[in-house]
């Protein structure tokens, strides 16, 4: 039962993904869309035809001179995440940027500084890692289930480019890159949650279709002493929908995850898990989940994605998904886009 | 009695277990004759009709498989993932007017013809003008099929159950009444339909919704769910019936006739399965009883 009144969120930006966040605002019952802000005025009806009944305005200002919404939710072109969240922050609001953070390492540190010194609640789009399986596989790293993590592999492959592409998505200089920093960006976040801050990363990407890189790989050390690889392609057959797995090796045992599920193989018996094989699947977890936007892209994540921002929002306490953990994903990315253009190692300070 | 219904995705929209499993099955499934065989396994099953998002190899082969077996197919459309990819691509326009140039002329003709009264919402962009015109770009090219029910792909389902958007689901009646054949609902969400729908829920033949006996996917409770089942059975089918492949098969469906549901949806991993375990040796014997 809501105890106290929703909170009021306005979605900038009334792309693909602003529409996605703003039918959740809609549907989640702490939550209220206080509007959407775009450029494009001519999409009022768009929306409205879609239910999505806020008010629309054309920009950031015009959207402060009306209402005063309590948070926001940064859905524009990569690009313009950091004036948009400069805008933004003129006023007291919560941020929510949807993944990448920006276009490059400066401008994301620029934007977790600004989210910093206002002293607002902030989270990033990430939201794989909101599956319930993603979160037990952390759960398990947390109670040092594996011992000490020593390496992992990992893959994100998705079919989506296999000639040239139009669209902001496609040009680097809007959408911070491509395949990296736009599909692989999911997988690093997870990285990054589950192993720390990166220390070092040598990659090669390649471009064979689109403007952007289309595959690459990368290995990749973490400051807790973790290596591992990472192969990611938007250019292969057979998964129109992002695949991506993760395989991690500690001193104690090993973790496979997946989509559905966790396979977990351990040389003496730890945690209430048995030696050998067992298999831990997302029917076994509690989903916590009011509605389910999107069932075979996302599932139940985007909701709990939005459960856990209000959440902090409510309490005034960053969330596991803060600006501060994908600052650290775009340092991966930065590094992975730095150490390919060069040929040699990135360190990262 | 629950019916049995056969899904069919392409199978680059679904998930695998691993790479190599999505690889092995992906390229299995990518030739008709294969899903041709699938079909036939799971009418030996017992299967009824066929629910099925469309690409061209499975329309290929219910088309040779319909010559051969009479068995309904519901057609669920728009194929959003195909859709969504073009959508990054060449934008909402854009994506609409690659299926339109795809059709045949004649199909190109009719579509226009329909199109023409709906010229100010299509440049409006109307959530439910735009979704019936790509799905009917879509059901023109399935004449050579024998269509029983309409369904809206989950995706634009989902959205406009959030949107408490009922326009979406007049229009698919509509065309489906037009076409002389039943709507139905897919969704993951049965509760928020049947509020947003309210007594319009009864013009939809079929509901498919998950329901198994772990709860998987069954939003926002299995016991909200159930109840909801339970309170007018004939209409509900059971879709993730094995909670991902974690209940048997035989349990799975058990689970399913004790609420009376109208039917169950099996994938091909339980035909398959089915047929592994040597299950299915004759018409109307194995998962069916």
């Amino acid at each position: 039962m809501t105890l106290s009144p929703p909170l009021r969120v306005a979605v900038i930006g009334a792309g693909r993904m602003g529409m996605i966040h703003g039918h959740l605002l809609s549907v989640y019952p702490e939550t209220e869309v206080a509007g959407f802000v775009d450029s494009n005025m001519g999409l009022r009806e768009h929306l409205a035809s879609q239910g999505l009944r806020g008010p629309l305005y054309p920009n950031v200002e015009a959207l402060f001179t009306a209402t005063s919404p309590e948070a926001v939710f940064i859905c524009t072109p990569t690009n313009t995440h950091l004036p948009v969240v400069r805008a933004c922050l003129a006023r007291r609001v919560h941020l929510f940027v949807e993944k990448p953070l920006a276009t490059t390492r400066t401008d994301a540190e620029a934007i977790l500084h600004l989210a910093t010194e206002a002293r607002v609640v902030h989270a990033a789009g990430y939201v794989y890692a909101h599956l319930p399986i993603v979160q037990a596989a952390h759960d398990l790293l947390q109670r040092d289930i594996l011992g000490e993590v020593l390496r992992f592999s990992a893959h994100a492959y998705v079919s989506e480019v296999f000639g040239p592409k139009r669209g902001w998505f496609f040009q680097g200089e809007l959408s911070g890159g491509g395949v990296v920093a736009n599909m692989a960006s999911h997988l690093l976040f997870i990285l990054g949650w589950f192993f720390g801050p990166i220390r070092r990363i040598v990659a090669t990407t390649r471009s064979h279709a689109s403007a952007v890189d289309d595959s690459a790989q990368a290995l990749l050390t973490f400051e807790s002493g973790v290596t591992g690889l990472l192969d990611a392609s938007w250019s292969m057959p057979g998964a129109q929908m992002l695949d991506y797995g993760l395989t991690i090796s500690g001193r104690r045992g090993t973790l496979v995850l997946g989509r559905d599920r966790i396979l977990l193989h351990l040389l003496a018996p730890a945690g209430g898990h048995d030696a050998g094989w067992s298999q831990i699947h997302a029917s076994d977890l509690p989903a916590d989940t009011g509605f389910d936007l999107s069932p075979h892209i996302g599932g139940e994540a985007f909701y709990r994605q939005l459960q856990t921002f209000v959440e902090a929002c409510r309490a005034s306490t960053l969330p596991f998904c803060s600006l501060v953990e994908a600052c650290n994903t775009q340092r991966m990315i930065d590094a992975i886009y730095t150490s390919a253009a060069s040929g040699t190692p990135v360190e990262i300070s | 009695m629950s019916d049995l219904v056969l899904e069919l995705r392409p199978p680059e929209s679904q998930h695998y277990a691993s790479w190599r499993d999505r690889l092995d099955t992906v390229a299995r499934y990518s030739q008709p004759d294969e899903v041709h065989a699938l079909c036939e396994k799971s009418y030996t099953l017992g299967a009824c009709a066929i629910l099925t998002v469309f690409d061209d190899t499975i329309r290929e082969a219910l088309v040779a498989f319909q010559r051969w077996r009479d068995l309904a197919v519901w057609a669920v459309v728009p194929n959003m993932f195909a859709f969504i990819r073009d959508l990054t691509d060449l934008g909402l326009v854009g994506a609409a007017r690659a299926r339109f140039l795809r059709l045949t002329p004649p199909q190109m003709a009719s579509t226009g013809l329909r199109t023409m009264a709906d010229l100010g919402a299509i440049r409006r962009r109307d959530f439910a003008v735009g979704t019936m015109l790509v799905s009917n770009m879509e059901l023109a090219a399935l004449r050579e099929l024998r269509v029983t029910r309409l369904f809206l792909h989950p995706q634009v389902t989902e959205i406009a159950l959030a949107g408490d958007s009922a326009a979406v689901f007049t229009a698919l009646s509509a065309t489906a009444q037009r076409l002389g054949i039943e709507a139905g609902l897919i969704t993951h969400n049965p509760l928020r339909a049947a509020e947003v729908l309210g007594s319009e829920l009864s013009r939809f033949a079929a509901i498919v919704a998950p329901c198994n006996p772990k709860g998987y996917k069954m939003f926002p409770s299995r016991e909200a769910c159930e109840r909801l089942f339970r309170s007018d059975p004939a209409r509900f089918i059971a879709a993730e019936v094995t909670a991902g492949g974690t209940v048997a098969q035989e349990a799975a469906l058990a689970h399913t006739r004790t609420l009376g549901l109208a039917g169950a949806v099996l994938d091909f991993r339980m035909v398959e399965g089915a047929f592994r375990a040597g299950v299915a040796t004759s018409h109307g014997a194995g998962v069916r009883s």
